[in-house]
């Protein structure tokens, strides 16, 4: 069985993020790292090529800077490693249509991916990419596992949570899983050095770039907060409320 | 998920100089370090104990013993090793003195001077954290000076009894072996002394003011009787003891370092945050000769080290060498830990913040594996020819 | 450009957040056509001013969330410009609405002008990002960013059927009561302090957390001299936390405590001491004892919700 893992390698989630001329400054960036709903994907992949014998494909779209996350997803696991080359910012279209055409290439039973990077902040990628496949999707779940064939999830509903299960080919897009991304350990941290990255361009993968319909204008720090705001007494209470929720925008 | 990665000072990038394999390691232990030892350290120290857990990890991440190569052991290189060391003393001395004592002082001479039968029935289970070891050197009488030792082994004919007593002995009560130096006819061997063996005990010392979340012990040998094949047969005199010293003092080098930028941190965060006099103390310029010069020792540090490791790698090093650096890296390290605790205030006493921890655990590492004098001494004695250690010619 | 708006329900009603996507629309000089899957909502989507017409689209595709199958009835029925709540339901069938008719889809966006120009959160909102779209985009909306419609109207309803293949099914429905948050993952945490009183008072910081699925903390004093579990210290001994909203009741500021909540967003302070530290950092500080200030700040709370 051949599992698919889709990684993205984003500005580590407690760095700090600095603009210069309308863009974020990805120089500048003093740590990278797997975007952490990955990492739940990864895991939940790994469980999976342990219980079915399977192969665990890792894949990621990006510079080469991103090659080094594929060598961290080896040291835990990993058996085939995937680089397909990108410069630059570009359209979420284009990645999808890159992902499809590399998950297809390899002949996945299973795709997982995180539900939004830490970047982006989108969600796209999983759904899109089974659009583009053909493929059946669920989002937000914790685990995956396989019995009798088929593929079950688990993932939340409007009472608590539901055990799903899936016919055919699906995306899973992982939110907070039941396992943490294991340690490497040395014996792993040794043999990933070793192992070859395979990097596949768009040529390769038959997908033509065309431009895209959406101009990024610019990138800016969020609004400044207002200065502090004291108010005596608890009747204010209610104002200050309305003011998280109007000017704070966090209720 | 981790909620703040933790940024090491590396104010000239020496770190960029590490091979991806020694990047993957030292993220490895940094964040395991970050994870589950800084949480559950404080409480640790306060209750005396060293948790288990750590030992199971440490053994899982397959560091013990690492720059030694074959029978199941990591094999990395010496700045790898040197690298975790460091991430460790992050955390806390206490904890990379228990991987130091394993690796460097109860693997390595196994690994170098043990016979194949030895090496393969105990550097395997060493490696997996399974079989914890120690190393007996030191005794009451003779710490500085370990070449009059008194413990003593006798020939018996099909066994060795020793008789004498080993203090300061980090693992010693929950190592399954201990190797023991001692006099054979007049000639210090080295032993490998298993806690079953009769006449053999190792009760904990209590009362201890530094490295409080680590196992210190005596030894004691009265008519302890070991078999004949415990010898280690490929050394004779202080060469043995102090090639293992040398691969421990060499892991201090880097691991002070990891307590300094401990310190460093601590003392960087709390200026900027405490406002006295409407203003925080950072802004202040006793202040910030204080923090400027924690950078400049730190920096020179982290070359020494890194520098020292190449040279361990290469093999073109001597044992001055391993003086020099671990003498500065410590002593700059105690000294970062003080002025850190100045800089906190009243709040560096509070276990709150590591400062006083790591303060108390340089001062035991400051002592051991050598003093400062006595690699003072050491390199006195490179520079001019001259040995000022003792009285006699 | 042509706007759609895809209904999102909330039991047999309308969200609220539909009037929201409408009224964006409407601000964006649109008249548009509204979806409602299942029918949910069709005859109230047809009152909510500014709507041209509303399809109600019957199908058994609907009777469980498989956004593939939604989609895939949904997208035939949309026009240039779709808007979406962005809520995870509405996310995921904007995303393969997108991919199917292969245009962009942008996600979460915040404020909207023309051009189409959009501005949206991005790493977690430590920036923000600002696009145009020259073309047909799926855009979901980030709720309680956009000025809701009124409704006056009285809009055409269609009826179509467009069921479409289900690829999932549901096992088994776990029903539990959600657990409280840990600190460490909420985005909201209120947290108490000495000025609490006792430990016994907390039971009103948990009912707030309870009505706006916070997280409850606590300082190091409450931790050490009240027993609370350590995992809800928050602080230099305790855990560092980053939410969107922090709540600091009776909670004096000590530096300690900063160090651990000193990056959250927006911070809360509620204390009777006009002087305590924490009205150092508080962005909204409210100078009142915790008997006083919490039922005001609960009852404030659900009639919001509601």
């Amino acid at each position: 069985m051949n599992i698919s893992v889709l990684l993205k390698q984003v500005p580590d989630t407690t760095a700090k993020i600095s603009i210069s001329n309308g863009k974020v400054d990805e120089d500048s960036v003093s740590k990278w790292s797997m975007s952490p709903y990955d990492e739940y994907a990864l895991e939940a992949g790994l469980q999976l090529k342990e219980a079915t014998g399977g192969n665990l494909i890792a894949i990621t779209c990006g510079p080469e800077r991103t090659k080094k996350m594929l060598t961290d997803a080896a040291a835990v696991g990993a058996d085939t490693l995937v680089h397909i080359p990108i410069e630059g910012v570009k359209d979420n279209t284009h990645v999808q249509k890159l992902l499809a055409a590399a998950v297809e290439r390899f002949d996945s039973s299973v795709i997982l991916c995180g539900k939004q990077a830490a970047d982006t902040n989108g969600g796209s990628t999983g759904p899109g990419v089974a659009e583009l496949i053909g493929a059946a999707c669920v989002t937000l779940v914790s685990e995956v596992n396989f019995s009798d064939g088929k593929f079950t999830t688990i993932r939340p509903s409007n009472s608590g949570i539901e055990k799903v299960m899936v016919d055919g080919l699906s995306v899973f897009a992982f939110d907070k899983g039941s396992s943490e991304l294991r340690r490497p350990n040395v014996r792993g941290i040794m043999m990933a050095k070793k192992k070859p990255i395979e990097s596949i361009s768009s040529d390769d993968l038959g997908v033509a770039l065309d431009s895209s319909s959406l101009i990024i204008n610019s990138q800016s720090p969020p609004p400044e907060k207002p200065a502090g705001q004291k108010f005596e007494g608890a009747e204010h209470v209610g104002e200050v409320v309305l003011k998280l929720r109007n000017e704070a925008n966090v209720i | 998920m981790r909620i703040m990665a933790y940024e090491a000072l590396d104010f000239y990038d020496v770190d960029s100089l590490l091979t991806e394999e020694e990047r993957m390691v030292r993220d490895m232990v940094r964040d395991w370090v970050d994870e589950e030892v800084i949480p559950k350290i404080e409480i640790a120290c306060r209750e005396g104990v060293f948790p288990d857990e750590w030992r199971v990890a440490l053994g899982e991440m397959g560091v013990l013993g690492a720059p030694l190569k074959g029978y199941d052991c990591p094999g990395l290189s010496y700045t790898a090793y040197g690298v975790i060391c460091r991430e460790l003393e992050r955390g806390d001395s206490g904890l990379r003195s228990f991987a130091s004592v394993q690796g460097s002082l109860a693997m390595y001479p196994i690994w170098d001077f043990g016979s194949e039968e030895q090496k393969n029935k105990y550097l395997p289970k060493m490696a997996s954290g399974d079989w914890i070891g120690c190393f007996g050197l030191t005794e009451p009488d003779y710490g500085s000076n370990p070449g009059d030792m008194i413990t003593k082994a006798e020939d018996m004919g099909d066994h060795y009894l020793l008789n004498g007593a080993k203090m300061w002995i980090t693992n010693g009560t929950i190592a399954e072996l201990a190797i023991v130096w001692a006099k054979l006819d007049g000639v210090i061997r080295g032993f490998i002394v298993e806690k079953n063996d009769p006449g053999f005990s190792a009760p904990e010392m209590k009362g201890k003011h530094s490295l409080k979340a680590s196992v210190t012990s005596e030894l004691v040998f009265q008519d302890c009787k070991i078999p004949k094949d415990r010898i280690l047969p490929g050394v004779k005199g202080l060469r043995g003891p102090f090639s293992c010293l040398n691969n421990a003092r060499y892991g201090i080098s880097w691991g002070a370092l990891g307590s300094a930028q401990a310190c460093f941190d601590s003392a960087k965060d709390y200026a900027m945050s405490r406002i006295q006099f409407d203003h925080p103390i950072a802004s202040y310029q006793l202040v910030q000769n204080k923090l400027s010069w924690m950078l400049r020792e730190i920096t020179k540090g982290q070359l020494l080290a890194y520098h020292l490791g190449q040279k361990k790698d290469s093999g073109d090093w001597i044992p001055e060498h391993i003086s020099l650096a671990k003498m500065n890296n410590v002593d700059i390290a105690l000294e970062i830990a003080r002025v850190a605790r100045d800089i906190h205030g009243a709040n560096g006493i509070l276990d709150e913040y590591p400062i006083m921890r790591h303060m108390a655990n340089l001062e035991s590492v400051k002592t051991y594996e050598g003093t400062h004098d006595i690699h003072n001494l050491i390199l006195g004695r490179y520079i001019t020819g001259i040995q000022a250690f003792t009285r006699g010619a | 450009m042509g706007f759609t708006v895809i209904a999102e329900a909330n039991g047999d009603s309308l969200h609220p957040t539909t009037y929201q996507l409408i009224g964006a629309a409407a601000s964006m000089g649109s008249n548009p056509t509204v979806i409602c899957p299942n029918g949910t909502g069709a005859e109230e989507a047809a009152t909510i001013n500014g709507v041209e017409k509303v399809i109600s689209v019957n199908g058994d595709c609907f009777n469980i969330f498989d956004g593939g199958a939604w989609a895939s009835s949904l997208s035939s029925l949309c026009g240039d410009i779709i808007l979406i709540s962005a809520s995870p339901n509405g996310r995921e069938i904007g995303s393969r609405i997108a991919a199917k008719k292969d245009i962009p889809v942008i996600q979460d966006v915040t404020s909207m002008t023309e051009g189409i120009t959009v501005s949206r959160p991005i790493y977690s909102g430590k920036a923000m990002e600002s696009l145009t779209v020259t073309g047909s985009a799926v855009i979901t909306l980030r709720p309680n960013s956009f000025e809701a419609a009124l409704a006056e109207n009285n809009a055409p309803i269609n009826v179509v059927d467009q069921s479409a293949d289900v690829k999932i099914s549901i096992q088994e429905a776990i029903n539990k009561a959600s657990e409280r948050l840990d600190v460490t993952e909420a985005d909201i945490i209120i947290s108490g302090g000495r000025g609490m009183g006792t430990i016994e008072n907390f039971s009103h910081l948990e009912e707030i957390a309870d009505t706006i699925g916070a997280a409850v903390g606590a300082s190091r004093a409450v931790v050490d001299e009240w027993g609370m579990p350590h995992r809800m210290q928050v602080g230099q001994t305790g855990k560092t936390v980053t939410p969107s909203l922090y709540i600091a009741v009776g909670i004096s500021g000590a530096i300690q405590h900063l160090a651990g909540m000193r990056s959250s967003k927006y911070i809360l302070a509620i204390n009777k001491d006009p002087d305590a530290p924490i009205f150092g950092v508080a962005d909204y500080g409210i100078v009142a004892s915790w008997e006083d200030a919490i039922p005001s700040l609960k009852s404030a709370l659900s009639e919001l919700q509601s």
